[in-house]
């Protein structure tokens, strides 16, 4: 499991009410346990162990203050852009688009394509889930990392 | 005239392009990494695309991303910078392959001149000296041959070499069969093979380089010479132009830089280096197919601007100068400003630049990335600034130099400054006897 992928699970359990999840693959199994009592909770993830900004803008701090904790189903998952390119939305100028805001994907569903020097390359889902947004349009050009979609996963 | 262009590299030369585009009224696009979102090329360029993580080879190497990011955003061409793509001819096909214009030499230039034996075939063709060297020697008495042919000192090299292994510097005849055999010994115990070559070896050269710029058709025009020996392990720290040298070896020099570029008819910017022994002899050692970090020094002495004269000539524009056009005005001296620390064998020193103030005044130039708040990212170089100074002469340049650095404030990181304010107080400095080991014999503490 790559660092980033481990990071985006603790996020997404972080405010859930699961105390604990086993993921048991062909390559490794791995155990997450959050105590809601009072030692284990303590124990430090790894983003808290990140030092807060040094001196954040004075207009920021009292927004983010009152910002209120996403419900769970705010919480989306983000599909960005991996190469530069042109975004498409369907395979073809005539063809219905990939994806719907609304529409159910899984792992391996085409989401899009990004043409990068007349090649088209697929971009899939790497989540389960309901696409909720989907922020570029048809022929719009995307840079590396650029969000695309926002899926809310199972 | 190009109408945008794309600029494939960071930092202050990303800067510089950016700079000179707009002068031009040419619409700017820089590609960055994540590691350089809040960079300065990407705030003031007119347009910015991310193409990558913060390692280099993911991004600013990222040759489809590079070439994506040109075609989306509708650039006409890509000026290189130097470093990362600026001298991969695989690179310059590619762009020719989409219809964008590399900002430099054809590709065929950068292929021949940047190998190390074609480039010295090409010279020889031209007619400009290169380093008497031996090919393999089958023996000691071939060795012996050679030696009484170019005469001593002489440094003989392992075929398979690299890294100063196998290497002996050979001072007399005597000296020479005993040197043969440990060399041989070393070269078979380091790289399995014991083959020797011999070449000429200069005890204290000076480091020449010609700045020339062709227009692709058999023009070419010279812009003078720089002299780059103060350097570290090959790392240049200062540079300064013209050189000390007497007009008459200066001019030899620079016509011999002149046929080369012409024998190739070499496109753009370009620069010849050369080795010049104490005798006067000068040897050519390689060109650079690029604009180099250090050529605010000739802009300063000729008035030109060199990175604008770049975009104009890939735009198909004739030479803005002939060569009676071009000459010498006073003296410059650039100083490269690293985020290195000087009294601990020069490592890279990371950080935040929290509070910068750049000098001004008469005749100084500041070409920097940095602000203050600035986060030094620990994937590139160090380079944190050039300072140049110009004056009608080079005493007054040095002591401009000198005021301009103790102007200086850069906090948050240890910088090469101190170690230039040495460097400019140092007599042999002064005296401008100053060769390629000068930071080794004249500068450690």
């Amino acid at each position: 499991m790559q660092p980033r992928e481990l990071k985006r699970l603790l996020d997404v359990l972080k405010d859930t009410d699961v105390s604990e999840l086993t993921l048991e693959t062909g390559e490794y199994k791995l155990t997450l346990r959050r105590g809601l009592g009072a030692a284990p909770a303590a124990a430090p993830v790894p983003y808290a162990a990140v030092p807060p900004a040094p001196a954040p803008a004075p207009v920021e701090q009292p927004a983010a203050q009152q910002a209120p904790e996403p419900a769970p189903s705010e919480r989306l998952v983000d599909v960005v852009a991996p190469i530069v390119g042109t975004f498409y939305a369907a395979p073809s100028p005539d063809a219905p688009p990939f994806v719907r805001v609304g529409e159910r994907v899984k792992p391996g569903t085409v989401l899009c394509i990004i043409e990068a020097m007349k090649l088209m390359n697929e971009i899939e889902a790497e989540t389960s889930g309901i696409v909720r947004e989907i922020l570029v349009d048809n022929g719009q050009p995307v840079e590396y990392g650029q969000v695309l979609f926002r899926i809310e996963p199972d | 005239m190009f109408r945008k262009i794309l600029i494939a590299n960071r930092g202050e030369i990303a800067l510089r392009i950016v700079r000179a585009a707009r002068e031009l009224g040419v619409q700017s696009v820089v590609v960055y990494s994540q590691a350089d979102e809040n960079s300065l090329p990407v705030l003031l360029a007119d347009e910015a695309v991310c193409i990558g993580p913060p390692p280099a080879a993911s991004s600013y190497l990222n040759v489809r991303n590079i070439l994506a990011a040109a075609l989306v955003t509708g650039a006409e061409a890509i000026h290189p910078g130097y470093g990362f793509l600026a001298e991969n001819a695989e690179f310059a096909a590619k762009c020719e392959e989409h219809n964008l214009v590399f900002i430099g030499p054809r590709p065929d230039n950068i292929a021949s001149i940047g190998d190390k034996s074609a480039a010295r075939a090409l010279a020889q063709e031209a007619g400009v000296p290169v380093t008497p060297g031996s090919g393999p020697l089958a023996s000691l008495q071939e060795a012996k041959a050679f030696a009484e042919e170019i005469g001593f000192p002489l440094i003989l090299k392992a075929s398979a070499g690299g890294g100063g292994r196998g290497m002996r510097v050979v001072q007399s005849h005597a000296d020479l069969e005993r040197q043969f055999v440990n060399a041989q010994e070393e070269a078979r115990a380091a790289f399995g093979n014991p083959e020797l070559y011999m070449e000429k070896y200069l005890e204290e050269p000076k480091h020449i380089e010609v700045q020339v710029f062709g227009d692709g058709r058999g023009e070419v025009v010279q812009l003078f010479e720089r002299d780059c020996s103060v350097q570290r392990r090959y790392q240049k720290l200062l540079e300064e132009g013209p050189s000390l040298l007497d007009d008459g070896l200066r001019q030899r020099i620079a016509d011999a830089a002149v046929r080369l570029a012409s024998h190739i008819r070499y496109r753009g910017a370009g620069t010849c280096e050369f080795l010049v022994d104490k005798e006067g002899n000068f040897y050519f050692s390689e060109m650079n197919t690029r604009i180099q970090v250090e050529h605010p020094v000739t802009e300063m002495i000729t008035g030109t601007d060199l990175v604008q004269e770049q975009i104009k000539v890939a735009a198909g524009e004739p030479l803005s100068w002939r060569q009676e056009d071009l000459s010498v005005r006073g003296h410059a001296i650039e100083v490269r400003i690293n985020a290195e620390d000087p009294e601990h064998d020069f490592r890279p020193t990371a950080g935040t630049v929290t509070d910068v103030h750049w000098p001004g005044g008469p005749g100084v130039r500041v070409d920097s990335h940095v602000y203050a708040g600035y986060r030094i990212p620990p994937h590139y170089d160090s380079l944190l600034a050039k300072i140049i100074t110009w004056a009608p002469t080079r005493e007054e340049a040095i002591r401009r130099m000198e005021r301009s650095l103790r102007e200086t404030v850069i906090e948050g990181v240890k910088t090469t400054i101190p170690f230039h304010l040495r460097v400019l107080d140092n007599a042999f400095f002064r005296r401008g006897q100053v060769y390629t080991n000068f930071v080794a014999r004249r500068m450690s503490s």
